[in-house]
């Protein structure tokens, strides 16, 4: 990940400069990382630049992570990008030590300027670091503003947080130490960082630990304690410009200066909610914003809540690039399935010790939850198309390798006996005689296969490898039901589908003579 | 020709067929009888080489079966099992002709074979060449069998009960079709069958084995006048009905 990471930025950076000598010199390049809030902002300068200043931009909003995106400003690739104070600070400078959001940012704005003469603006409002968040209407909590309150108390109610929270060393332990916080070990849960949000919304838990601008904690009327020890570093974002740029477009500077101190963190939890879970269109969030705020002139766009055919016309393109993606995994890993067990079924019905062999391990590989399995894959082949396609593959050969030895272990003897009488050879038996006769039960197996690969892909976007899993998982992260019924719908109806054309498969290549009726 | 010289075999220590020797001239029909589990369908399968003898030779017009290659060896040996053994995946048709599509013979040459074989064996080719074995009747699905056998036009033929699964009606027209058949065709043909009945209307030679002996071998004149032993009296006597 990380080499094809800097592969990128390398690729990334020759592309970019070489674009940057051609025409594009005079365009205000501008950059973010990729997710929404980050994305918001960029836009929000793009907009300020081309209605406020007049200049031309070039939006190039998620590049990537924050190596990518840095890369980039640092040689030029971009003019400008929000960034994090602790990100800089942390991530970018390796320090750490500093907690006090004031001393954090004098730090990295004297570095910054020294080691790579780049400058930060004013922070624009908001801190978007972890925190504890608990439903606002809890009894439990209402006098509760800061997490020491909660200090050496016995803390009985229910705590989540996801997984990669409960794993890190600056992470869950850390906390509750720091805070001395005394919660019951069954009390603590890790979970997948959507579901986090549905479950203190439907108050399976009571705290949970959130990103301080994340759009659900408007959404789910969440409050959050404050982290008054500083346990936390503070991630301020601000506007991160390049001197050269800021000499040659003298606007970013004052754009840099319009945005400071502009966003409240509730400004920014409610657009992170219209882009993220409402899936609201960007550049429009952003435009209402800077209107709202009088920073631009225009009129504020009202958002039509689209119906839910609508959602899905809409997004036609995603679903097709969805329903390629999930066809490739589950008939590649059918098609490896067949080329491997059907010969294998066969081998075996004349091999009769091997099944002793073969038959647990493909039985043991059946019995290893569809997660587990894509998780085992990760370690061994990485992220992305090949380990879904082994892990669906592993999975449809039971049924396809336990069918074609039955298939083909019930045909009546008498038949091979007639046909050996005959003078058939018995690859002539196999081919002529045992084939036919058996495929009505291979097909049996090939369409369990295919409906439990179909429905498995699904689980194929963990790995990221796309698939109709894609919008379940963007789901039921955002809360987002339509965004789940868009990938389920489609994996249902081609589960369905699929099973259906194999019947009518059936009925064209098994011989009518083996049909009852 | 069918010729068994002191043909013997062994299933682990089950001696079931002992020192079997007879001769069936060209042309001839011979009959295997006996109790069940005698040995017949053993005897008959180390002709075509289903089953290898533990010792002694089978030859046929001849020639050794162990100096050939057993599937090129069966497919001069037309072979008929009890029900037919009809691929139930195959049309009449199909079934008739397998082994001749197998070795590649041209589509005109079967249809024209199957249409005339079909004729010996008194079945109507339009009717029911293109169906499935499962819509014919037992007697039908049998003359199948047989028309099957005769497709490569071997000289020699083995059946195992062939008229076993048939009505006592039925089984008595396909006799006489069948001896009449024969006498047009001149095959050396061995039946196995459990009906002493058929066995004399059929034979010009039977074979009586007990416990994987030949106990008699000869015409029906030789058995009612002069039976071995008491073990053939007492057979003919259980076995034939008048
Ligand atoms: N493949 C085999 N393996 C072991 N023993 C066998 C095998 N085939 C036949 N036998 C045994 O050999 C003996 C003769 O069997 P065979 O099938 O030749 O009898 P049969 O005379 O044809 O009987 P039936 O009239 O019941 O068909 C029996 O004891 C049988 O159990
Ligand atoms: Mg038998």
């Amino acid at each position: 990940m990380r080499k094809s990471k800097f592969i990128m930025s390398v690729f990334f950076i020759i592309l970019t400069s070489s674009t940057t000598l051609a025409k594009s010199a005079d365009k205000v390049k501008i950059g973010s990382k990729i997710f929404g809030e980050s994305m918001l902002i960029s836009e929000m300068v793009a907009q300020l630049l081309e209605i406020n200043h007049g200049l031309q931009v070039e939006r190039k909003l998620g590049l990537g992570g924050t190596k990518v995106v840095f890369d980039a400003l640092t040689t030029g690739g971009i003019d400008i990008y929000p960034e994090y104070t602790g990100t800089g600070y942390i991530m970018i400078l390796k320090e750490d030590g500093l907690r006090d959001s004031k001393r954090v940012f004098a730090r990295v704005q004297e570095q910054f300027n020294q080691k790579f003469q780049l400058e930060w603006s004013q922070p624009l409002g908001f801190n978007n670091t972890y925190t504890v968040a608990v439903r606002r209407n809890d009894k439990k909590f209402k006098n509760i503003e800061n997490l020491s309150q909660l200090s050496d108390k016995d803390l009985n109610f229910k705590f989540a947080s996801a997984h990669e929270f409960m794993e890190r060393q600056d992470g869950f332990n850390s906390l509750i130490k720091a805070y001395r916080l005394r919660f019951p070990p069954s009390n603590i849960t890790s979970m997948q960082a959507g579901l986090m949000y549905s479950a203190i919304k439907n108050e399976s838990v009571d705290m949970i630990m959130a990103y301080s601008t994340d759009g659900r904690i408007g959404a789910f009327n969440l409050k959050t304690l404050k982290d008054d020890l500083m346990f936390f570093p503070p991630y301020e974002v601000a506007l991160l410009a390049s001197k050269n740029s800021l000499k040659k477009f003298p606007a970013l500077k004052a754009v840099m200066k319009t945005l400071a101190g502009e966003i409240s963190e509730t400004e920014m939890i409610e657009m992170n909610d219209q882009v993220d879970r409402l899936k609201r269109n960007i550049p429009l969030v952003a435009k209402n914003f800077l209107i709202g705020k009088g920073l631009i002139d225009g009129d504020v766009q009202t958002f039509e809540e689209e119906s839910l055919i609508s959602f899905f016309k809409n997004r036609l393109p995603y679903l097709k690039k969805l329903f390629i993606e999930h066809m490739l995994l589950s008939l590649g890993a059918l098609f490896m399935a067949c080329l491997i067990s059907i010969p294998l079924g066969i081998l075996l019905t004349r091999k009769e010790h091997l099944t002793k062999f073969i038959f647990p391990i493909v039985n043991t590989i059946q019995t290893i939850p569809s997660i587990a399995l894509l998780g085992f894959m990760i370690p061994l082949l990485g992220i992305g198309y090949l380990p879904a396609l082994i892990a669906l593959f592993l999975y449809s050969l039971l049924p396809l390798l336990r069918n074609t030895y039955e298939g083909i272990k019930g045909v009546d003897h008498n038949y091979i006996e007639a046909s050996r009488g005959m003078g058939l050879s018995s690859f002539q038996i196999l081919r002529y005689v045992e084939i036919p006769l058996a495929l009505p039960v291979m097909l049996a197996g090939l369409r369990t296969a295919a409906v439990i690969v179909i429905g498995t892909a699904t689980l194929a976007a963990m790995v990221g490898a796309g698939g109709f899993g894609d919008p379940i998982f963007k789901g039921v992260a955002t809360v987002n039901t339509r965004l789940i019924f868009l990938g389920a719908i489609p994996a249902a109806l081609l589960a369905i589908l699929v099973d259906k054309i194999l019947g009518i498969f059936e009925k064209i290549i098994v011989s009518p003579g083996l049909r009852d009726n | 020709m069918i010729e068994l010289k002191n043909v013997s075999k062994f299933f682990g220590e089950n001696h079931a067929v002992k020192n079997v020797s007879f001769k069936l001239e060209t042309g001839m029909i011979g009959c295997i009888i006996g109790t069940s589990g005698c040995g017949k369908t053993t005897t008959l399968k180390m002709i075509n080489r289903l089953i290898e003898p533990s010792s002694g030779e089978v030859l046929v017009d001849g020639m050794a079966a162990r100096d050939e290659d057993p599937i090129n060896w069966r497919r001069k040996i037309g072979y008929v099992i009890q029900k037919a053994g009809l691929l139930p995946h195959l049309t009449i048709k199909e079934n008739i002709s397998i082994l001749a599509k197998i070795k590649n013979r041209k589509p005109e040459y079967i249809d024209e074979r199957v249409q005339e074989l079909m004729k010996v064996v008194d079945l109507p080719f339009e009717e029911i060449s293109n169906r499935y074995p499962k819509e014919l009747s037992g007697g039908q699905q049998q003359r199948v069998g047989i028309a099957r056998a005769l497709m490569e036009n071997p000289p020699v033929m083995l059946m195992d009960e062939p008229f076993g699964a048939l009505d006592p009606i039925t089984r008595n027209s396909m006799h006489d079709e069948f001896y009449n058949l024969n006498q047009k065709l001149g095959k050396t043909i061995l039946i196995v069958t459990h009906d002493m009945n058929e066995a004399f209307k059929l034979a010009d030679k039977v074979i009586l084995m007990n416990h994987g002996e030949i106990v008699q071998m000869g015409t029906q004149k030789d058995f009612t006048e002069k039976p071995a032993n008491e073990f053939v009296r007492s057979f003919l006597a259980e076995h034939l009905n008048a």
